[in-house]
C-alpha cells in the first residue's frame, strides 16, 4: 500500500525532516530528564526544586517545595514537545506516504527512552531514500 | 477494464469497517480518560455542607491536644460540658454580623465529659458593660449541660491590647494561659453555641462554603484527550482516502502500460 512520496511534496518533506530532527533531539532529552524525575518522584518520593531555600537544585518532597517544582516543568514541557514531535511525525509520514505501522512506531519515539535518538538518524535518511527512489524513477520515465 | 472504487464502497470493506470499530473504540476510551481527567480537575477540600449540618459527637471528629483536621472545620457537634466559674473571658472587636459595630464575645472555659478543656463562644453583647453583667450572670448559674454548636479552628493571637486587658482574637493557646484552672487537654478548636447565654445575643456562625478549586493543568489535558479521540477517527478517514488514492494510482498506471502487464505497486 505504501506508494512514495509526490514529486511536489519534495521540498515540503526536505523542510519537515528538518524540524522532524530538531523535535526528536527536544523530545528525547526531555524523555530522559522525564525518566530520571519519575525515578526521583516514585522511587524516593522527591520532586527536583529550583531556585528554592536549599540553592539553585535541590531535591524536595513535593508538598515541602517553595521554589518552582521543576519535576512537573518537566512532565508538562514533556508533554507539549510530544506533541510537537507527534504532530511533525504525522506531516512527515502524510508527505512521504509510509505505511501506517511506520507512523505508530516512529510515534514511539517520544515514549521509549532513546528510541528517537535514533530515530532522528533513520527516519531522515528513509525519507531521503524515499525522494531518491522517486527522482530516479522519473528520470526513467523521462 | 476495471473501474475504480469509490471512497464509499472502500469504507465498507470488513476490513474498514473492522478499523471504524477499532477507531471509535480508541476514541471512546480517550473520550472516558478526558471524563476522568475533568473529574479530576475539581478538586474540593472542604468537607460537603449535608456532612457539616449534621450533629456529631466532638470527640468523633476532634482529638484533644491535636490539630483541627479540615473535614472537622465548620462541623456541628454537641458536647456535654461544665463551666469553670472563674474562667470566663470577654473578647473585644467582634463583629456579629456585616453592618453591626463591633461587640464582646463571651468565651467559657468547659471541660467535656473525658476531662479536656473546651472553649465555647457563649454568645454576643454589643456594649462591655453587657458582656460583664453576663458573666456574672454565668458566675451565679453556669450553662451546664449539652452544648450543641459550631465547631471551629482556633484563630491566632493577635497584637491586641492585652495590656489593657483587651483581647480580640479566640486563641486557644492564649486562653489556656488565662483560665486559672489548667487544662487536662485541650481540644484544638472553639465551639460557636447555637443558643445563647442568657443576656447575650446569639453569635452568628453561617453554615461553612465548600469551596471548590479548578485545577487548569487537568482541564488542557482533558481537553487534549478530547483533540485525541477526534484524531483517531480522522486516521481512519485519511486511511480510507490513502487507500483510494492508491488504488485510482494503480489504475491508471495499469491504464498507461496498457496492453503490457501492469507495473506491480509498491
Amino acid at each position: 500500500m505504501p506508494i512514495g512520496p509526490r514529486p511536489e511534496d519534495v521540498a515540503k518533506i526536505r523542510r519537515t525532516v528538518s524540524i522532524y530532527k530538531v523535535s526528536s533531539y527536544i523530545t528525547g532529552t526531555f524523555l530522559l530528564l522525564l525518566v530520571l524525575m519519575m525515578v526521583f518522584r516514585y522511587g524516593f518520593g522527591v520532586d527536583i526544586e529550583l531556585l528554592g531555600p536549599y540553592g539553585l537544585l535541590a531535591l524536595t518532597p513535593k508538598d515541602l517545595i517553595a521554589g518552582i517544582n521543576l519535576s512537573t516543568l518537566i512532565l508538562i514541557a514533556h508533554g507539549w514537545f510530544y506533541v510537537l514531535y507527534l504532530g511533525t511525525d504525522f506531516v512527515l509520514w502524510r508527505l512521504v506516504r509510509w505505511s501506517f505501522s511506520r507512523f505508530l512506531l516512529i510515534a514511539l519515539g517520544g515514549v521509549i527512552p532513546f528510541l528517537s535518538f535514533y530515530f532522528e538518524r533513520r527516519v531522515p535518511k528513509d525519507a531521503l531514500a524515499a525522494i531518491a527512489h522517486l527522482e530516479s524513477t522519473e528520470k526513467v520515465e523521462a | 477494464m476495471q473501474t475504480q472504487a469509490t471512497m464509499w464502497q472502500i469504507a465498507r470493506r470488513p476490513r474498514w469497517i473492522g478499523a471504524l470499530i477499532l477507531a471509535l473504540a480508541i476514541a471512546g476510551g480517550f473520550a472516558a480518560l478526558g471524563q476522568w481527567q475533568l473529574s479530576r480537575s475539581f478538586e474540593s477540600g472542604a468537607a460537603p455542607v449535608e456532612q457539616t449540618e449534621s450533629v456529631v459527637a466532638l470527640d468523633t471528629v476532634s482529638t484533644p491536644q491535636q490539630p483541627v483536621a479540615a473535614m472537622a472545620t465548620g462541623q456541628l457537634v454537641t458536647v456535654d460540658a461544665t463551666f469553670v466559674v472563674g474562667d470566663y473571658v470577654v473578647l473585644s472587636d467582634r463583629y456579629n454580623n456585616v453592618n453591626s459595630a463591633p461587640g464582646f464575645w463571651v468565651v467559657g472555659h468547659g471541660i467535656a465529659a473525658d476531662g479536656a478543656s473546651i472553649a465555647v463562644a457563649l454568645g454576643w453583647a454589643a456594649t462591655m458593660t453587657e458582656a460583664t453583667t453576663a458573666v456574672d450572670g454565668l458566675a451565679q448559674s453556669a450553662p451546664d449541660g449539652t452544648i450543641i454548636g459550631r465547631y471551629l479552628p482556633s484563630e491566632s493571637p493577635q497584637e491586641s491590647k492585652f495590656e489593657a486587658g483587651k483581647r480580640s482574637a479566640l486563641a486557644v493557646s492564649e486562653l489556656v494561659n488565662l483560665w486559672a484552672q489548667v487544662p487536662n487537654g485541650v481540644y484544638g478548636g472553639y465551639l460557636v453555641a447555637g443558643a445563647p447565654a442568657s443576656g447575650l445575643d446569639k453569635i452568628d456562625s453561617p453554615k461553612p462554603i465548600s469551596e471548590v478549586s479548578l485545577n487548569l493543568l487537568n482541564v488542557f489535558y482533558a481537553i487534549e484527550w478530547v483533540v485525541f479521540a477526534g484524531f483517531a477517527i480522522f486516521l481512519w478517514y485519511r486511511l480510507v482516502r490513502d487507500t483510494w488514492e492508491a488504488e485510482g494510482e494503480a489504475l491508471r498506471d495499469a491504464e498507461l502500460a496498457a496492453g503490457t502487464p501492469p507495473a506491480p505497486v509498491e
